[in-house]
This record gives structure tokens, C-alpha cells and sequence, in this order.
């Protein structure tokens, strides 16, 4: 094959394949885009929340869809890497013209992406922990369903306090929150009689963190925070295990998740208590969402999900528009306020067409958002390990 | 921190890199070239043994003969279909394509198993104290298994007819050539061998985690690490390579912040070579 | 449309200016490295503190990125200068991911795992997206032919003709009583520089940059675009850029298109069919898709019988 024939042949290629792309494009169902780590390091974590999204959007569909319109997600990878992250954003919002984009994981990869949003007026829905992603001059198109830094480390510091636990330990990956959330609990904790003993910050992906349990358990902890993800944590809970530790242990419920509790013998899980972001007891949002996706203890990333997708056809259905700009305007008058409270993107839209407003209270929290995009408060759900399954000790 | 708890430390961690170490050893010693898809091998050996141990509820060690042989097969397929080719082109074209392999294989394991992380059907055991240093039992096996590998490939490199020639090719492939000794059968039976110790190397990463496509991937930096500082190519070097990796980075948390471990692993490269460019045990070709 | 097609030019034109980059180690000069994303980082990093924090202006910037590029390239390459090609790919991987840690762990330098937001681009407050885009086009465009005409001169210049001459055989220069070390360390530090660049032009397009941006995938993208295009050839590194930015993106419309897979399964079979293809292409384009020029500066193929020795080492 000549050298000409091949380049002329790859370009032929690309354009024929993107035009019954772009003729599919015009009219047809509302396109959502989703932009989540389906391979890399956040591979874990973004398939369940693409199903926890999809799973809102069967639903709503089934039930008429919204103005009229069948919903369909745009589903792109972000590698878990910024550099291919714009590019998927580019083309979501370059070609598939999406008004939003939900299931960002990695802060550096909703950093990344956040620009090419604001500038299309796109709305980012993101599970991203990074307290700057929020600070960013993002005339409000993100929306953070993760509560800040500081709310986490402040209720959970008071959860920790509650079970007496006196001499706690701090062990983290390397995340833009590990040190910040450290610096907010002490002072939780010290301000309760309690301290923190020890505090690491580890790399992750390794193999073994025998040296760093070491290390932590010098300082004699009797409660043990993990601020880890699934494949670190495994290996810290092994590791815990053989070196003989028998207090609490303490953990994110996205990283202690069912598929984790799967993997791990019951010996080394019971009795760890996993933390998520969660609505008020009366709620039925979460039971909701136990039920739509048939699993029993489903955690936060799937809940943060079910509430980006609900938010944003609640928005849509509200203005009556389906642009990024009118989502945005749109978000927090079904979000918080007055209107009835609703449990489920069904619900609220059934209302909505009745002309009522409506108060969405989701999965992982009321969803009430501040004027960074911040969700303001929200209260926690802690579960207790127990074989592979979990045991609701509490919300508040 | 106690330092003798630490070299343990070290010397367990490094003990499970020895063993997809000396594959890699092995397989530079005859091919030349530094082969990246070890990691995706080491993951394809994983799942193989996953599927042996949780599937079929076989014991850990038929799984992990599983792996090595699971390992070796899909080494010897992709050598002699996938990068063989490459290797008149310059090692370094093979190289490339040997990333482009891995990230490739992580693929299908990815679209076959998905990426969720599976444990093997293994009761963990609690360490036990041992002049005051804990040690875990699994982990002291490991070391075990990669001393046995490297003592068989050992042997079977000095004392048998075909690992003589394996030799005699790695040393002057021309004049193995000359003697009728068949290079190709070398260079597929080293593939055997090298990417079935790196599939053996990770389901014991895996007995010591968990599994998921990204396995292999996530240990290939410190494995390469551990084969240049013992010196490319050699196998003693592989595992005293591993174990000065593996120690090295535990003892580093004397002096850095563990976020800097990794790091560790470079500067003992760099320090190394510097005394001795080819390595520990960079002189043998075997 | 429109602005997708702009922005994934520009990022093809970046991806081009670092296989130049490349071309002049690589291609020129015969040195193996693995670590072109540490180079990036720096470039990026550098440009990204001089415009955010000392307020100077982005071209000053990146003139600071591709001299901070040019002096660890240099460094890296006075340290590694008497290792065997084999160790050099690795200690040069070893490299990168050393630069990725340190900007992970230097928090009060580089803002740690966090990232540096809100860099500067030309006009980008004053210009709409679409214009900002083609602006950037126009400009990177611009730059990576300037890169070119320097690569062009490096190549047939007599310092680029003592470079081939130590690509192919380092004995022989040293007999010819020139100085290889220095010419090696030289070749280094004016690639790692030109990587630079494109770190640094990168950073101002995107207005931000983080550790997590600077892995060895990145690495083997520019790899394989100068494979593709051919080794030691500076049309073939600019082609073959283009030709990975487009298999990338195609396959992003292509795989949809295959019924009965998840997403997730979808993402994977987009891998295989870029390794794949990649594969494919680097087996039956050997020398790559632009040959080089001239035949004085082609290293001849040296046949084994037994294909077992590479034939450059």
C-alpha cells in the first residue's frame, strides 16, 4: 500500500464513519453525556455508575421520558487520564452538542475537563473530591454531589468520637484531600478529647503496605481511618489482618463496596464500618435506588449517580429547555425550596407535569447545592461489615 | 522504626517480584529486548489462577501451576505471532510493540472478566513473631517459591541440553546457529518459560491483594527495576535485584514520606549503575 | 463540530512537536527514551509557574519551559550517558515517573496531586471558544513548523551528520576523534527541550495541568507516532502524530457501532483495536510510512539468520 493511498484511506475512513454519526445526530432522543472512568486506575468505580445511571434513565424513559423526549446516554472513557478526558469532552460537547456531562471520578480529571464545560456552557457532575475543583471560575456549570472535605471530615470526626475511640490513626492514599481532611479532623477530634496519633499518606497501587501498617500501629491506634479506594484498601485490610490489629477500622463506603466485600474473606472485612453521604432517614430514595438496581447496599458513587441523572431531567422538565445554560439556572429550584419532596427522577417529573414544584431529596443527600455547586449539608449513613454483607448501624 | 522489621519487610515484598523478575531475566538473556507485556501476562496468569482457585475451587498450588502454565501458553502465542516479527527491526521497535501488546491483552482481559477486583479462595493467615520481627507465613512462602524458581531455572540453564543451548544462543546466536542449535525452538520455549513465571509471579501478587486487569501493570516499573539493578539478563541478578528493591523502598520510609516510595526504586537504578553500568550481576548472559 | 475538529488538531500538532522532539534523540541520534513525558512535565510545569505565579508573559514562559526541558535532559542524559541503549529505556522510564512523584509530592511548588488551574492562554478571555481554538491552531501550527526547519537543519547539519554516524556506530566516531559523549548529551538536551515545548504549549491550551497528565501512555502515543512515520524522518514523525490522533478519535464513532457490548466493554475493545491496528501497521511498515530521504543517512539492515539480535543495538 502506497504511503498517499493509506493516509487519503485513514482519512476516508474517519469521515465515513462519522457521518451516519452526525445524521443519526439530528432530532431523535435527548442525549446526556457521560464521561467516567471505564478503563485506568478509576476502572473500578465508573461502570457502577454508569449502571446506577442508566438504570434512572430505563426507568424514565419507560415512564414517558421527559418533555416528551426519550432519554439516551453518550457514554465516553476518560481513561482516568486529563489529556484523553478532553478529548472525550470536546467530542461530547462538539459533536453530540451534550448539555451535560456526569461521572467524573479523578480531581485532576474533572480539573481538566471543567474548562472545556464552562466555555460550552455544559453542565459537570462529579463524584471529585478536590476542594479547588468547586473554587474554579466555573460560572456555576458544576455541581458536586461529594460532600466538601470539610463536611466529611467533621461528621465523620464526630461519628468516630461517638464510639468512644480515643487514639485514632489516619492512614490515606495520595489524593489532592488526604492532607486537608487529616488537618480538619484533628481538630474535630482534639477539640472531643481524642487525637490523631498517626497520620500517612500513602502511594497508591502497591502491592504490600506491610511497612506503613508498621508504622501506624506503633502509635497504638484503637480506631483506624482508611481514606482509601478499592484496590489500596484490599490490600490495607489484608495487611491489618496479618499484623494481628483488632480495633475499628473506619472507611469509605466507594471503596469498601459490595464488589470489594466480594473479594475479601469475612475474617479480614467484620466489623469495619463504611461511611456514605446519605438523605434523611425518612427518605426512600436510597431504598429506591436498592430496589433499581437489585443490589442491597448499594454505595456512594451509585447514589451520587442516580442523583445526577435525576437532577439534571428534573432541571430539563422544570425550564422546559435543554440547554447546559437553563439546567444550570434550573438545578437548584428543583433541588431545594418549597415544593414537595421527591424521591425518585419519576416522581418529580410526574409532579412537574402537574405544574407543582418539586424538592429533590436523593440517594446521597438532599441535594440542596450552594452558590459554588457545593452540596451545603447532608447527613451519613454508617454500615457495619459483616461477611459480605452490610448491617445499618446509623444515619445522622 | 525498626530497620530488621523493615528489611523484612523488604524481603517479602521483593521476594513476590523475583519470580516474574527472573521471566523477564530469562526471556532478555535469549530475546534481547526488554518485554513489556510481562505485565499483561502477569495479569492473564492472574485470572487463569482465579479461574482454577474460585471458579473450580481447585487448591492454590494446582492454581498456581495453572497460572504458570496459562502464563507461558499465551507468551509462547503472542511471541510467535506478535512480536517475533518485530525483532529484526531493532529491539527497540519490539519493545514498543510489546507495550502496545500489553496494553492490548489488559484489553481482552478487561472485556472478558471486566474490572471489577476478584480475591482468591485463600484463608489469610495472621503473621507470626519471630525474634521480635513479624513475618507473614504467605509471604515467607513466596520468597520460598521464587528461591525454588530461580534454583530450577538455575539448574535447568547449567545442566540441561536445552538450556545449554539456550545459552549458546544468548552468547553468540550466529555460532549456536553454525552448531545446528534451533533458535527458534529457544526463543519459543524461553517465551514459555519467561511469561509462565510471570503469570505464576502474579497470581502470588494476587494471593497477596487482589486481581483486577490493571495487576501486572501496576508491579511491571518495580519488576524492571529489580531485572536492571540486578543486571539485565541475569537470574540471580533478577531476584537479588528484587530483594534491593524491595528493601530499599521500605527502608527508604526512614528518611521520605511513603508517597516517595517509588522513587526509590529509580535512584537504585541510577546509584547501581553507576558503580557498575551493567548491573549486579550484569556480567553472566544467563 | 467545527470545534471538535479544532481542538483534536491541536492536540495532534502537540503530540507532533514532542515526536520531533523525539525524532532528534531517537531518530538522529540513536538514544532510546522512555521518560519523554518527564520532559513534558517539566516544560509544562515550568511555563505553568512562570505565567501563574511570577505574572510574566506566556511566551516568556515558554522559553523558560524548554530551557528548564533542555537542562534536565541534559542532566538526565550526563547521568545515563555510558549505559547500553537496553538500561537507558529503562532508567528513562524510571525517570518520568520519578518527575510525576516529585510533582505529586512538592506541594508547596507544584500544588500537588491538586494540579495548577487557571494557566494562561493567549487571548482566551477576549475570544470565543471556536475563535481561541483556531487561534491556538494557528499558532501551534506555526510553531511546530518553526521545530520542523530546526529539526530540518539538526539533521543535515554536520552536527546531525556526527549524530547519525553515533547512531550508527559510536566506535567509529570516537576513532574520527569527536567527542560522542558531548554530541549525545547535546542531542538529549535539544530534544528534551523541543518536548518541552509541546509541555508547555499543552499547559496553555488547556489551562490546566497535574501529575496524572504525564504517564507512559503519553509516552508511547509519541513512540508510535514516530514508528508510524518512520525513525530518523521529520515529515514521518509530523504524519505519524496525525495518523495516532486519528485512530484514536475514530475509534471513539467506531466502536458504538459493535451491538451487544457494555460501555466498559466497549472502552476495552477500543484499546485492542488501537494496539491491534498499531501492531498491524508497525509489522507490515517496518521502516515506517515515510521512508528517510536520503540513502547516506539510512542505517543499513544487518540480516541474522537467526532473528533473534536486533539489528541497531
Amino acid at each position: 500500500m502506497k504511503r498517499r493511498t493509506f493516509l487519503s484511506g485513514a482519512a476516508g475512513l474517519a469521515v465515513g464513519l462519522a457521518l451516519p454519526y452526525l445524521a443519526r445526530a439530528q432530532g431523535g432522543p435527548l442525549k446526556l453525556g457521560v464521561l467516567t472512568p471505564l478503563t485506568g486506575a478509576g476502572a473500578q468505580d465508573g461502570p457502577r455508575m454508569l449502571k446506577a445511571m442508566q438504570a434512572v434513565v430505563d426507568e424514565v424513559n419507560k415512564a414517558g421520558g421527559v418533555l416528551g423526549r426519550q432519554i439516551a446516554l453518550i457514554v465516553e472513557d476518560d481513561q482516568t487520564n486529563p489529556e484523553a478526558a478532553v478529548r472525550a469532552a470536546q467530542k461530547l460537547v462538539g459533536v453530540d452538542g451534550v448539555p451535560v456531562i456526569m461521572g467524573t471520578w479523578a480531581s485532576a480529571v474533572t480539573s481538566a475537563v471543567a474548562p472545556v464545560c464552562w466555555d460550552s456552557k455544559t453542565c459537570l457532575m462529579t463524584v471529585s473530591g478536590a476542594d479547588s475543583i468547586t473554587q474554579l471560575p466555573h460560572q456555576g456549570y458544576i455541581f458536586r454531589t461529594q460532600p466538601t472535605t470539610t463536611l466529611q471530615a467533621t461528621k465523620h470526626a464526630e461519628y468516630i468520637v461517638s464510639t468512644g475511640a480515643k487514639k485514632v490513626a489516619y492512614l490515606a492514599v495520595q489524593t489532592p484531600f488526604a492532607v486537608t481532611m487529616k488537618d480538619i479532623m484533628t481538630a474535630v477530634l482534639e477539640k472531643n478529647g481524642s487525637s490523631i496519633v498517626r497520620g500517612v499518606v500513602y502511594e497508591p497501587a502497591k502491592a504490600s503496605y506491610r511497612s506503613e501498617i508498621d508504622s501506624v500501629l506503633a502509635a497504638k491506634p484503637d480506631m483506624i481511618y482508611l481514606n482509601s479506594y478499592s484496590p489500596d484498601l484490599t490490600v490495607l485490610l489484608k495487611d491489618l489482618f496479618r499484623a494481628g490489629y483488632t480495633g475499628g477500622r473506619f472507611t469509605q463506603s466507594y471503596a469498601y463496596n459490595a464488589k470489594t466485600a466480594e473479594s475479601l474473606p469475612a475474617e479480614v472485612t467484620d466489623g469495619l464500618v463504611a461511611v456514605q453521604p446519605s438523605s434523611d432517614v425518612d427518605s426512600n430514595a436510597y431504598a429506591l435506588l436498592q430496589k433499581r438496581l437489585g443490589v442491597a447496599s448499594p454505595d456512594s458513587y451509585e447514589a451520587q449517580a442516580t442523583d445526577w441523572v435525576s437532577l439534571t431531567l428534573l432541571a430539563i422538565e422544570k425550564s422546559k429547555k435543554t440547554s447546559g445554560a437553563d439546567i444550570r439556572d434550573a438545578v437548584r429550584s428543583i433541588s431545594q425550596g418549597s415544593g414537595a419532596r421527591v424521591a425518585s427522577a419519576v416522581e418529580g417529573l410526574k409532579l412537574l407535569r402537574e405544574g407543582k414544584d418539586v424538592n429533590y431529596d436523593g440517594a446521597s443527600g438532599n441535594c440542596d447545592f450552594n452558590e459554588k455547586g457545593d452540596i451545603i449539608d447532608c447527613r451519613f449513613r454508617y454500615s457495619l461489615a459483616k461477611g459480605a454483607k452490610f448491617e445499618l448501624i446509623k444515619i445522622v | 522504626m525498626d530497620v530488621l522489621q523493615l528489611i523484612a519487610n523488604g524481603m517479602m515484598a521483593g521476594g513476590v517480584l523475583a519470580v516474574p523478575a527472573i521471566g523477564l531475566a530469562a526471556m532478555y538473556s535469549v530475546l534481547r529486548f526488554p518485554n513489556f507485556a510481562i505485565a499483561s501476562h502477569a495479569t492473564a496468569g492472574a485470572f487463569a489462577g482465579w479461574i482454577a482457585n474460585a471458579s473450580l475451587g481447585l487448591p492454590v498450588l494446582p492454581s498456581l501451576i495453572v497460572a504458570l502454565l496459562a502464563g507461558g501458553a499465551i507468551g509462547l502465542l503472542t511471541d510467535e505471532f506478535v512480536l517475533r516479527p518485530f525483532r529484526r527491526a531493532g529491539f527497540i521497535t519490539t519493545a514498543i510493540g510489546s507495550l502496545a501488546l500489553t496494553i492490548g491483552l489488559e484489553n481482552v482481559v478487561r472485556l472478558v472478566f471486566g474490572n471489577e477486583m476478584r480475591g482468591y479462595d485463600l484463608p489469610l493467615a495472621r503473621d507470626v513473631v519471630l525474634a521480635g520481627i513479624h513475618i507473614g507465613p504467605q509471604q515467607l512462602q513466596n520468597v520460598m517459591v521464587s528461591v525454588v524458581v530461580m534454583a530450577l531455572v538455575f539448574g535447568f540453564l547449567s545442566f540441561t541440553r536445552m538450556g545449554k543451548a539456550m545459552r549458546a544462543v544468548a552468547d553468540n546466536p550466529p555460532l549456536a546457529d553454525i552448531k545446528g542449535i534451533d533458535a527458534r525452538m529457544v526463543a519459543r520455549i524461553v517465551s514459555f518459560m519467561g511469561m509462565g513465571l510471570a503469570g505464576l509471579g502474579g497470581m502470588l501478587i494476587g494471593l497477596d491483594s487482589s486481581i483486577d486487569p490493571l495487576t501486572g501493570f501496576r508491579v511491571m516499573l518495580p519488576i524492571f527495576a529489580a531485572a536492571v539493578v540486578g543486571g539485565l539478563g541475569s537470574i540471580p541478578g533478577a531476584v537479588a535485584g528484587a530483594l534491593v528493591v524491595g528493601v530499599a523502598e521500605e527502608l527508604s520510609l526512614l528518611a521520605l514520606p511513603p508517597s516517595y516510595k517509588s522513587t526509590v526504586a529509580f535512584l537504585a537504578i541510577i546509584l547501581i549503575l553507576a558503580v557498575r553500568p551493567r548491573g549486579i550481576f550484569g556480567r553472566e548472559a544467563y | 463540530m467545527v470545534i471538535y475538529l479544532l481542538s483534536i488538531s491541536v492536540v495532534a500538532t502537540i503530540y507532533a512537536v514532542m515526536a520531533l522532539g523525539l525524532n532528534v534523540m531517537w531518530g538522529t541520534a540513536g538514544l532510546v527514551n522512555l521518560g519523554l513525558v518527564g520532559s513534558a512535565a517539566v516544560g509544562a510545569y515550568t511555563s505553568a509557574l512562570v505565567t501563574t505565579r511570577m505574572g510574566l508573559p506566556i511566551p516568556v514562559g515558554l522559553l523558560a519551559g524548554v530551557l528548564a526541558a533542555v537542562l534536565i535532559g541534559a542532566l538526565l542524559s550526563l547521568v545515563t550517558t555510558r549505559l547500553k541503549d537496553n538500561y537507558l529505556a529503562i532508567v528513562t522510564l524510571g525517570f518520568a515517573e520519578t518527575i510525576r512523584i516529585v510533582a505529586s509530592n512538592e506541594i508547596w511548588l507544584t500544588n500537588g496531586t491538586d494540579g495548577i488551574s487557571g494557566i494562561p492562554g493567549p487571548l482566551r478571555a477576549v475570544l470565543t471558544p471556536l475563535q481561541f481554538n483556531a487561534l491556538y491552531l494557528a499558532i501551534v501550527v506555526c510553531l511546530l513548523g518553526l521545530v520542523y526547519v530546526v529539526c530540518q537543519r539538526i539533521l543535515y547539519s554536520p552536527f546531525g551528520r556526527v549524530l547519525h554516524a553515533i547512531r550508527d556506530d559510536d566506535v567509529v566516531v570516537g576513532v574520527a576523534g569527536k567527542n560522542g559523549r558531548v554530541f549525545k548529551v547535546q542531542a538529549f538536551a535539544i530534544g528534551s527541550g523541543i518536548v518541552g515545548l509541546a509541555g508547555g504549549l499543552y499547559a496553555h491550551y488547556t489551562s490546566f495541568i497535574a501529575p496524572d497528565l504525564f504517564v507512559p501512555l503519553i509516552t508511547l502515543y509519541v513512540k508510535l507516532s514516530l514508528l508510524l512515520g518512520g525513525v530518523g524522518n521529520n515529515r514521518g514523525a509530523v504524519v505519524g502524530a496525525a495518523i495516532v490522533i486519528v485512530v484514536l478519535e475514530s475509534t471513539r464513532f467506531l466502536v458504538p457501532l459493535i451491538p451487544y457490548i457494555s460501555p466498559t466493554q466497549g472502552a476495552a475493545m477500543r484499546e485492542i483495536i488501537l494496539s491491534a491496528g498499531l501492531l498491524i501497521v508497525l509489522r507490515f511498515r517496518l521502516k515506517g510510512l515515510v521512508p528517510e530521504a536520503h540513502d547516506h543517512l539510512t542505517v543499513r539492515p544487518q540480516q541474522n539468520t537467526a532473528g533473534l539480535r536486533p539489528a541497531t543495538t
